[in-house]
Parts: C-alpha cells; structure tokens; sequence
C-alpha cells in the first residue's frame, strides 16, 4: 500500500487507481470493497483466454473526509483501457447502493444528522466506456450503473474526478454527465466518441485525432469548464482533488441540483438553449466559443497558468 | 611556353556554369526570383546527366518543393544523377532512383526511408557511393564530392535574393559555400518573400535562384521528448549516470543522444544532480538542439552555453529570450550550424553520452539493422576519440589516465581521451536483447553489399556501458578479455549476460572496473518519476514562463 503523504502531491493523472482511491480519503480510513484477495475477476475474459484483474480494473473502497463517509469508485485505464465489464460494473453499482443504504439507515436511526455526516459517492473515472469482450453484460453493467445514480438522487450526491491518462468517454461519459458533480484537472478529458473513432468516422478533416492540441481543446479540463460541463477545475495533484471533495461532500444535497447538467426541465432547457446557439454559430472550434463567452484573447487560455486561468476566465452562460 | 598555356582552358567550369544559367535566364525575374511552374523547366535548364546534385535535407528543414520538381523532370534527358546529400529522410529522395533520374547516393543519414535504401542498392536501382559522418561529408564536398547544382532551403529571401535560414540553419553555409565557390550552382527555395530580412544568412550573390514554395517546407519536432514517457527504469539509469560518471569526473563540455535516457538526465539535473553538488561543476557547456527538456536545467542555472545543430519546433521564442546561452544573431533568434556544432562535437568535447540499439561481445555498437541503411549521422564523430585533440581538461585527463596500456602504445607521454558513454537497458525496443553476440550490422553490410558493417560506435572508443545492472568503466580495462569480462557484468539476463562468471565480476568489481548500483550507493527505491524536475510537457511551459511553445501533437491540456 503506497504511503498517504508521499500520495498527496503526487500527479493525479500518473497514479493508478489505487492510489487515487487511497490518497482521496484521510489516512488510515480507507477500507477497500471487494479487493483483489476477493478474486472477483471477468469470467468472459477467463473463457477468451485474456489476462484477468483480481480487481477487474476497478477498486472500490469506503473512506472518511473529515465527519463525511465517502465510497470510492476508482477506474484502472492501464487495464484493457480502463474498460468497464460485467464484474467491474457490479462493483460501480454495488458501491452506489451500499452508500444509498448507508444514508437511509443513518438518516433513520438519527434524524438530525449533519449534511457532512451524510455519505457522498467519489467516481474517478478513467476509462472508454464498454469492454468489448463482454459487449451486452458491460452496456447492462452502464445501464445498472445510472439506475443507481437516479436511487441516489436528493439523498446521496455523487462526485466525479477526471484527470486520468484516458479521460472519460464512451458510455462511461454518459454516466459521468449524469452525476451531480464534476471535478476535472486541465489534463482530464470528458467526451462520448473518442477522438480516433470520430476521425474513423467521420474523416481527418472533421476531426484529426493525432493534433492533440486540438482534441484536448475540445475535449479538455479548460473547456469543459469554459461550457460548464466541468464545475471544478484543479491542479494535478491527488491532494487537490481531495480538495475539491472536501469542499463539495458537507455541502446540503439540494446545492447539488443546482449544478447537474440534466434531470430537470430548467437543466434540459440550458442544454436546448445550448444546441441552438451551436446551430446559430456553427463553431469551427472550441476557441470560437471562447470567444463568445466573452474571452478576449481565446488563443491565450490554453497556455497560461491554471490559477490565472480559474481567477480570469469566462464561462459560457446559455 | 606562352602559347601552350593561353591555349589551355582554366575557367571550364564557370564557363559552363554561365552556360546553363543563360539557358535558366528567362525563367529567372529580378531579385533572381522564378515562378513555382517554371521550377522544372529551370531545373532542366540547370542540370545536366551525370552531374553532382545536392538537395538540402537534414532534421529540420527540407527543400521538399525542389525535390518533388527535380522528380518531374525530362529523365531522358536528365539522368544518372550523383546525389551527395545529408540525409533522405523523405520518399521524393528515394523516388529519384525509382524514376531513374540519380543513379548513386553518398549520404550521411537514412532516416525513415532506411529501409528503401537497403532494397534499392540490392535491386540495382542506386548505386551507394559511402555512408559518412556529417563532418566527413562535409570535408567531402570541399575535396572529392563538391556538388555541381544545389537546391537548398530557407525560411525567407527578400527582394534582391538574400537569404534568412534563421532558427534552422543547420548545413546550408556549408552546402553553399561548397557550391558555389566551385563554380556550381544554388537554387533556393523559400516559404516567403519579403522587402526586408531579420538579418542576411546567405548572401543574394551566392544564390543562382529562388522560388517562393507554394506550401511551407516540411518541419517535425524529432528532438522533443515527452517528460510523461520516462521510465523509472530509464531515471535509475540517469541516476547511475550522474552519480557515477557525471560526479566522478566532472564533466563539463557534453553533447547527450535524443533518446529518453538523456532525456530523464536533463530532467534530473535540478534535483538529483543538485543534491549531488554537480551544479556548475558538470554540463555547464553543451552541444545540443533546443531540447525541450533543458529547460528546467537551463532555468535553474546549470548552463553557461549550448551551441546548436538545428532548431526544435517550439523553442523559438525560449532560445530568443535566452541569448546568454544560445547562439543568437543581431536580429535575436537562434543561429544554427551544423558544420561547426560538429566540429566542436569532435573536437572540444569532453563526453558524448547516448543509447543504441545493439552492442557486441567486444563493445562494438550499432543502430543499423538486417534491412535498413540507416547511416548514423554526427553520431560517430562525437562518440569517438579526436586524435588531433590537442587541449587539456580534467575529465579528459582522468580517463586517460585510468587507462592502464596507454604507456603501450605512447611509452611514458600522458594522453586524455574523451568519455564515450552508451547508456541501456539490456533489453531494448519490442523486448529485444541490446546485449548480442554479433552486430545485425554485419548481415546488413552482406544484404546491401556494404564493405564494412555499420558500425555507429567501435569498441575501442567506448569507455563506459551504463544498464540496469550498473556501470562498466571499460576504459579501466587492461585488454579485450578484460573488456569483455566487464561487458558482460553489466548485460543483465542476455545470453551474453548470463555468461558472467559471478567470480570474475567479483573480482572487477573490487577493481572498480564495474559498479553496481549499491556500489555507486545509489538508492533504487527512490529511481521514480517523483524526481523528474518536469514530469510532463505542461510542466516545461510553466519551467519557460510560458515561452516554450509545444507542437500539437504534444499538447495533454
């Protein structure tokens, strides 16, 4: 087990799943959730005769931030990816529904207890979406996994950090957008099509998925927070993403709603008033709705520091 | 005796050279511009069958246009031509011999068309004259291989037809001045035109031609190295490096390879070096491109001076605002020289630290494999020892007197040599041994009928083997069967490695012949990513201010 401090100011996009799971919660409070001694692993990888995870790619673990109980979710990309599965996906959801209870039971036998006592779900995604190997038991696993979100809905808020090497995409972006909150580092990437599969699609010329300059200021931490998908950017530390959980999980879950992205008419309004706006301005890139936000200098946003940045920056009101 | 010398000829040359330039005259416009669609009709005009021709091509700059026009010309009027060039790193240089317009190549460098080489030459379709050194070919174009039409590159001309090579100007004054002074011709092409130049490169009286391209000439940042690909296996080796060469014997005048291993040196220079007390006592003067990864050294005080070969895409703005350190003409932006960055490579250097892909039983190395003529560029001039050297610094010095024969071959007359380090790990690319019984080179030099096997880096001017297993100090060696002995302490679990008599490598290591790590007292635990000064690209930005401008493909944020 890696060391709690030596965690803190390492590289959030450079540590494996484990040692973001460890380093978000206070030392000595991380318990993990069917861990790799528990051998849970992807019988349909076993029968393709693949490599398996003891862990299936995928740790979950139950912590504490302070007076809030936190139940981690955390993503492997360096396996397959950081694809989810039928085994990886049951985790996610039992995780969700072990805090749901945890909240139901706590809210019930004290009534009176704090919004920080109260459970939150961290997800720190990395990973393209579906494990093609086991296609249907890993598209139900995403289906399982929002069925939850809608369970903890007003009771149990769910975070999500990206910041990983893969980012967050495929059915798995889906799931994220469909989460209360979203953490995310300037290396974090957040989309549904990746890069490559557009290009694939769609030709060179709509999208070149080998200018990364370009995929990340498409896809990127700065502008996913400049169109307010993102609602917190931080730096590249495991500690600040601690940060930044901290700061949301004694927040009362109804300042949750208020920063979803759907699941509600005022939400599903902002996201129509958004795609007309795309259809008036047929943006040919990210720095064209920079600009319309009100950024003077959109070429400048990407290079400067990230405080600058969070202090200057304006962001897309629709 | 009079009139047997005023019958006789002097000036054949020019008098062809002013014949063929009077058949390009009218494509040829003031300030000796021509247009894009007169190219191949000016080339035509200007070469004939046979002729030397040299298309300027290295790392960073490319007379692409003039190349891909030289491919259209007339070749039943145009052929057999001798290319005497640096480098063929693209496909129109190879499809010259496809098309049957060359026929013979010297060159110095293959680059990604190493493989269409080897499979020419065995074809019969190109004729190889020799592989080179860059500086090699260079005296050649000044005795044996003086090229008669140059078709050279560079950033902007102005109105009379000076040049401006600026951030790139790698081989062209060599190119020109080879040229021209003989006689021969220089066709340039330019990415624009305009009324005044930040400063002349190339004078417009040494230029026969220049044509505005209709596209910028092709540029790839080779030597920009993703902080975030370091290994900790490669930051044990920098370690190793730095603690037991470095330290050991104050290196200060260097030239490091591009690969990740030096690399993971330059990214540890302000930690691990500093904690060393290295700094000003080692790589205060360099020979180098623009890496990027000098930069948290170059911020944090190390460097006094870095001359360079060629630029590196999105340094321009750093290299400006750091004139104290670079080469920078009166207009502020970097001055390149290939020429004269190998000249100090050979000559005043003190270490020349890089990897390879193979090295032998005996220490012989190489990158070349079965199938590619891939040539080694500058490699070999500063991986040797310069028998003209003739000054004297401490870390020369010191290897020369660890070496315990040279009184064999010079009695009692002290002698330096220069550090000549290849840094690996026993298994290289794709899994495969780096440590082998014999060179890839040699079956490369039966398939593409080459007298000698390529051979970057000859045992006897390598004096240290950095790998996981430690350091071989070979220069500390008595003979070949000590040599031999050492290379195999540090070759890990290759079959040359396992060879090892543990007794032996004790014995050499009491020597100090060969060091492990726990010999050198460097901490393997603490070999992470932890220690680069920049652990990502981002990180060299914020290290530049903010001047360090990286390419697209470099971008994560």
């Amino acid at each position: 087990m890696p060391k709690w401090n030596d965690l803190q100011e390492q590289s959030f996009l450079e540590s494996d799943a484990r040692a973001r799971a460890v380093g978000l919660v206070d030392e000595g409070t991380y318990t993990e959730l069917a861990g790799p001694f528990d051998r849970f692993y992807s019988p349909h990888l076993e029968v393709l005769g693949e490599a398996v995870e003891f862990d299936d790619g995928i740790v979950t673990a139950v912590g504490k931030i302070g007076k809030t109980p936190v139940f981690v979710i955390s993503q492997e990309g360096r396996f397959i990816g950081g694809s989810v599965g039928e085994v990886g996906g049951a985790k996610m959801v039992n995780t969700i529904r072990l805090a749901i209870e945890f909240h139901d039971k706590l809210v019930a036998e004290y009534p009176d207890i704090s919004d920080e006592e109260k459970p939150v779900v961290v997800i720190s995604f990395e990973t393209g979406g579906v494990r093609l190997h086991e296609s249907n038991a890993g598209l139900l696993a995403h289906a399982e996994v929002m069925d939850q979100l809608q369970k903890a809905r007003h009771k149990v808020p769910v975070i999500t950090l990206i910041g990983s090497k893969v980012g967050c995409f495929g059915g798995m972006g889906f799931v994220a957008a469909a989460t209360d909150a979203i953490v995310m580092s300037e290396f974090g990437r957040l989309g549904l099509t990746g890069p490559e599969v557009i290009e694939q699609e769609m030709g060179k010329e709509e999208f070149d998925s080998s200018d990364r300059a370009l995929v990340f200021r498409t896809t990127g931490g700065r502008h996913k927070y400049i169109m307010g998908d993102c609602n917190v950017l931080v730096h590249n530390t495991i500690a600040a993403f601690r940060e930044a959980v901290a700061k949301l999980a004694v927040l009362p879950v109804s300042e949750f709603e208020k920063m979803r992205r759907i699941g509600s008419p005022e939400a599903v309004e902002r996201q129509l008033r958004a795609v007309a706006l795309a259809a008036e301005m047929q943006p040919q890139d990210a720095r064209d709705v920079w600009a319309k936000a009100g950024n003077p200098d959109p070429v400048a946003l990407t290079d400067i520091p990230l405080d600058e940045f969070i202090a200057d920056v304006k962001r897309l009101s629709v | 005796m009079s009139t047997n010398s005023t019958e006789k000829k002097w000036d054949r040359r020019s008098a062809d050279t002013a014949e063929r330039l009077e058949a390009a005259s009218r494509y040829i416009g003031p300030g000796k511009q021509f247009k894009p669609e007169d190219t191949v009709a000016l080339l035509e005009a200007v070469i004939r069958a046979g002729d030397r021709v040299n298309i300027e091509g290295n790392n960073q700059k490319q007379a692409d246009f003039l190349a891909e026009c030289l491919n259209k010309v007339d070749k039943s009027r145009i052929h057999d031509l001798h290319m005497v060039q640096s480098a063929v790193p693209l496909p129109v240089h190879l499809d010259l011999f496809e098309n049957g317009i060359a026929k013979k190549l010297d060159f110095a460098f293959g680059g990604p068309q190493a493989g269409r080489v080897a499979k020419f030459i065995s074809e019969g379709k190109l004729e190889l004259g020799a592989i080179h050194t860059y500086l090699e070919l260079f005296g050649r174009y000044f005795l044996d291989l003086t090229p008669k039409v140059s078709l050279i590159c560079a950033y902007k001309a102005d109105r009379q037809g000076n040049l401006y090579t600026g951030f790139n100007t790698e081989d062209t004054p060599t190119i020109v001045e080879a040229t021209k002074f003989r006689q021969g011709i220089v066709i340039a092409q330019v990415n624009e035109i305009v009324d005044k130049l930040p400063r002349v490169d190339i004078p417009a009286d040494w230029i026969d031609g220049v044509v505005q391209s209709p596209k910028p000439f092709f540029i790839e940042p080779l030597f920009t190295r993703d902080p975030a690909l370091v290994t900790e296996s490669q930051i044990l080796l920098a370690m190793l490096c730095l603690k037991g060469i470095y330290a050991e014997y104050e290196v200060k005048r260097i030239n490091h390879g591009i690969g990740f291993l030096t690399s993971a040196i330059e990214l540890l220079l302000p930690t691990y070096g500093e904690e060393l007390g290295l700094k000003g006592k080692a790589c205060t003067h360099m020979i180098l491109n623009p890496h990027p990864t000098m930069i948290p050294a170059i911020e944090s005080g190390w460097v006094d001076t870095i001359h360079c070969f060629g630029g590196e895409l999105g340094m321009e703005k750093y290299v400006a605002a750091r004139p104290d350190v670079f080469f920078t003409g009166p207009d502020g932006t970097l001055r390149s020289n290939r020429a004269y960055a190998q000249t100090a490579g050979h000559y005043a250097l003190d270490m020349f630290i890089g990897g390879t892909l193979q090295i032998d039983k005996f220490g012989n190395s190489s990158t070349a494999t079965a199938s590619r003529v891939a040539g080694f560029g500058g490699a070999p001039n500063m991986g040797c020892d310069a028998k003209g050297r003739r000054h004297a610094t401490d870390s020369w010095l010191k290897v020369g007197k660890e070496m315990p024969t040279l009184d064999r071959q010079i009695g009692n007359m002290p002698r330096g040599k220069r550090l000549v380090v290849q840094g690996v790990e026993t298994f290289g690319e794709g899994r495969a041994p780096v440590f082998v019984e014999q060179l890839d080179a040699w079956k490369l030099a039966e398939n593409a009928n080459l007298d000698l096997p390529p051979v970057m880096i000859y045992g006897d001017d390598l004096t240290h083997i950095v790998t996981e297993e430690g350091i071989a100090y070979l220069n500390r060696c008595a003979d070949i069967e000590a040599r031999m002995a050492a290379i195999r302490a540090v070759a890990g679990y290759t079959e040359i490695g396992l060879k090892a008599n543990p007794d032996e490598t004790r014995q050499l290591r009491e020597a100090g012949i060969v060091k492990t790590p726990e010999d050198l007292g460097v901490d393997r635990s603490r070999a992470n990513r932890s220690l680069l000064a920049a652990r990502n690209i981002r990180d060299l930005v914020s290290w530049s201010g903010g001047l360090y401008n990286p390419p697209a493909r470099f971008r994560n944020w």
